[in-house]
């Protein structure tokens, strides 16, 4: 039984069905766009479906499409939509065009009713909160059901790319256990083969040529040149995966064969390519919106299309400023701000050029002015402070995401924000607590100290050095309407959530206004 | 043989005729500007001028002056300490102190309350950074150096007790070196690290570097190189405590005494 497109609570899968249909009958698909026709959304392994040249789904805010541009694909057999290994999951399986090539929260809740939890994304390895739990039960799923995370359960002390063991700057101790996973004696800290389990978003399938891109040479927040992959010769970006654990997307694929789809052995040389083609031809973004319209319209360039046609990894600058996608919705210069509706579905097809659509669009276009222009003090943060910049220094969302397109750190963008260290973390009982203590003589986390408590290690999971801790790889901020809930642990329920932590944790004091345009701008990458 | 600080290169030669240069014009030098060292806990003074634009301000205890010591290449914390080297110059106070420059400011692990205050009618300034201290992507094509080519030697500098390699500084010394040993194919790459192990003596207190910085300092410089591309078997990579400072036109000896020197030989 296929799972239904269910949009947010207020909105029925009939609903969510007229209001897809009503978008195209609209003229707002593309003209070879695809959409299943019974409302299916979600993609089983081994389904035989053909993933077709574009493909598009509702989503909470208006419409979610992917470009597969060597499309259309017969899956049958292809490994990215095969069960690989023995947990009958693909690559698909986390990887939904439903949801943006991640995952929603939504969706996996879903897919949890329609199967009675039998989805092989419910494996017990990484799907549930811990391997030992009784599987057959909601509450053993429930991190993955309630924040869309999955277990990453990472090796202690890390070993390096070439497989030594690393000699950690800092000690581990898990001060509270919810999962049971960090305290087991077969998948713990202290078991046969010692892990750290955290809870982690999977992150998008697609637009991947933006987070391979290399812009410069120099790691800036390290200070040495980016490393470069032995195989081809190519300098690594380091912005794969929350702890950048992996330096291509082909050590990204190996590592997610072996551990969320359990595979035995290894791939053929063919079937990694094969993934890895098909990766490389997808673009995702929000193409509809339900009151701004079509995004690539009134001499906007939002939607895929630009996202395949740009080139990555440029540097945002005065030539080609972030978010020029939506320069021209922006207001007559003489034009006083005004509220602008907030896209929400109780106004699912805002007739083009009502009035309502016009402050959208403008609200959209000053959010992407408030993302360049609004500066405030960014604080106690490592990776941005620790570096020459000082202590605080004053910038705007723009100086981290600062890569055109899709808003990504051009230089690696491992940051502790504060999404998983105390004292700056949202709280989160359902979450794992570890108390890391660095060794004397070592250099202490530069604005924590030397004894951190952390929900997630991010980085320093890999380095093992203390001024890692807490920092994780700024992901993609396209697709984002199909694909919440947010941050690396899931901790931000809605796009608004996400603006009020930043709010609050660097005090900038925005307006009621300046958020929910910035929630506007958000809504349609 | 030319010798490379930073980004600027003065032969012998060179000197001498800036020199005359220089006498013509003035009847007498100016007496050199006395440098200032002392040990502060930072402020920070948020004038707007747009992004990277705050102030940096700091009271020197036993002159009872407050500097502007922003003009660095790395920037204050405030909640630490920071040992401040400078050289008073004649620029108008924007931010609420004596400016220094060139000034160097080292974040020392010591705290000290984290204060931060409000323009209180100073301008600040506006953010620059010189065109010379930023590489351009990596999609420029570039030209390698073209011969003739002879033995060169760069100099790194660190902050204090520090082996970062810092931003929109030493990468550009390091590409030039990187792309200069390439091109000319050198024979051989001294890489030095020295560290300022004599004892300093600063607003009361006896700072001193670890000898190990030396070490670390060359490791970070050679992995750096290797990573552009330099043949680590024409490295030979070794660490000196104690060094001379080196002549500099900034003033300023102390901070010279921090750095790694990469010399190339043909």
């Amino acid at each position: 039984m296929p799972a239904k497109r269910t949009v947010g609570a207020a909105i029925s899968a009939g609903l969510a069905a007229f209001l897809l249909s009503a978008a195209f009958s609209a003229g707002w698909g593309a003209a070879d766009s695809a959409t299943p026709a019974d409302g299916e959304t979600w993609w089983s392994p081994g389904g035989g479906r053909e993933f077709p040249p574009s493909l598009s789904y509702a989503d909470e805010r208006g419409i979610i499409t992917t470009l597969n541009l060597k499309g259309p694909t017969d899956t049958r057999g292809h490994p990215f939509f095969s069960p690989l290994g023995t947990n009958g999951r693909a690559c698909i399986s986390c990887h939904q065009p439903a949801d943006g090539m991640s995952l929603s929260a939504r969706d996996i809740q879903a897919r949890w009713q329609a199967t009675n939890g039998k989805d092989p994304v419910f494996a017990a390895i990484d799907g549930s909160n811990c391997p030992s739990l009784p599987q057959d039960q909601r509450a053993s799923h429930s991190l993955l059901l309630e924040r869309g995370t999955f277990r990453v359960a990472r090796p202690w002390p890390p070993v390096d790319a070439d497989g030594k063991k690393i000699v950690p700057q800092f000690d581990i101790d898990v001060v509270r256990d919810p999962t049971g996973c960090n305290t087991s004696a077969v998948y713990g800290l202290h078991g046969k083969n010692p892990a750290v389990s955290v809870f982690r978003r999977p992150r998008p399938a697609t637009n991947l040529k933006y987070l391979t891109a290399v812009g410069f040479v120099f790691e800036p927040k390290n200070g040495f040149p980016l490393p470069i992959d032995p195989e081809s010769g190519q300098r690594m970006s380091g912005n794969l995966l929350a702890d950048s654990r992996a330096g291509t997307l082909k050590l990204q694929l190996l590592d997610a064969m072996r551990t969320h789809l359990e595979t035995e052995g290894n791939l053929d040389p063919e079937q990694i390519q094969r993934i890895l083609d098909f990766e490389a031809q997808l673009y995702t973004a929000q193409s509809v919106d339900y009151v701004g319209g079509k995004l690539d319209d009134g001499g906007a360039h939002g939607g895929p299309e630009t996202l395949a046609l740009s080139k990555p990894g440029v540097l945002k600058s005065s030539k080609d400023i972030q978010w020029v996608e939506y320069s021209p919705w922006a207001a007559p210069a003489t034009a006083s701000p005004v509220s602008a509706t907030t896209n929400t579905a109780s106004a699912p097809t805002t007739p083009a050029g009502s009035d309502a659509q016009r402050l959208f669009r403008e609200s959209v276009a000053r959010g992407a002015a408030i993302f360049r222009e609004r500066t405030f003090l960014i604080s106690d943060s490592s990776g941005l402070n620790s570096m020459n910049f000082g202590n605080p220094t004053r910038d705007s969302c723009n100086f981290c995401h600062n890569m055109t397109r899709t808003g990504m750190d051009v230089a690696p963008g491992q940051v502790d924000l504060g999404t998983t260290n105390e004292p700056f973390a949202d709280s989160a009982p359902d979450l794992p607590l570890f108390k890391l203590t660095c060794h004397a003589g070592e250099t202490p986390h530069p604005f924590l100290g030397a004894v951190i408590y952390t929900h997630d290690p991010g980085f320093a999971l890999t380095t093992g050095r203390c001024v890692d801790i807490g920092k994780i790889t700024m992901q993609s901020m396209r697709g984002l309407a199909a694909r919440a809930p947010y941050f690396s642990n899931g901790s931000a329920r809605t796009l608004r959530d996400v603006i009020e932590f930043y709010n609050r944790r660097y005090n900038i004091a925005l307006t009621e206004q300046e958020k929910q345009d910035l929630t506007n701008l958000m809504s349609v990458l | 043989m030319t010798i490379r600080r930073g980004f600027g290169t003065m032969s012998v030669r060179g000197t001498v005729l800036f020199s005359l240069a220089a006498a013509l014009c003035y009847a007498a030098d100016p007496p050199a500007p006395k440098p200032v060292s002392f040990i502060a806990c930072p402020v920070y003074r948020d004038t707007n001028q747009g992004r990277k634009s705050g102030c940096w301000v700091a009271d020197d205890h036993e002159s009872g002056a407050r500097y502007d010591i922003g003009g660095g290449r790395a920037k204050p914390q405030i909640g630490h300490e920071v040992l401040v080297e400078g050289v008073v110059a004649n620029s108008p106070d924007v931010c609420g102190g004596t400016v220094l420059a060139p000034v160097y400011t080292a974040v020392l692990e010591t705290r000290c309350p984290a204060v931060m205050l409000p323009p209180e009618n100073y301008p600040g300034r506006a953010f620059q950074v010189s065109a010379k201290s930023v590489l351009p992507p990596m999609d420029v094509e570039r030209p390698l150096p073209p011969p003739p080519y002879e033995s060169q030697q760069w100099v790194i500098q660190f902050n204090f007790q520090s082996d970062f390699l810092l931003y929109q500084y030493s990468e550009v010394i390091l590409d030039t070196a990187a792309r200069y040993i390439k091109a000319s194919g050198a024979k051989r790459i001294l890489v030095t690290g020295y560290a300022a192990t004599k004892d300093m003596h600063v607003s009361g207190r006896t700072l001193s570097e670890p000898s190990a910085l030396a070490k670390t300092r060359a490791a970070s410089v050679a992995e750096a190189l290797r990573r552009l591309g330099v043949d680590p078997r024409l490295m030979h990579v070794s660490w000196r405590k104690d060094p001379e400072p080196i002549a500099s036109n900034d003033g300023l000896e102390e901070p010279s005494k921090r750095r790694v020197t990469i010399r190339a030989e043909m």
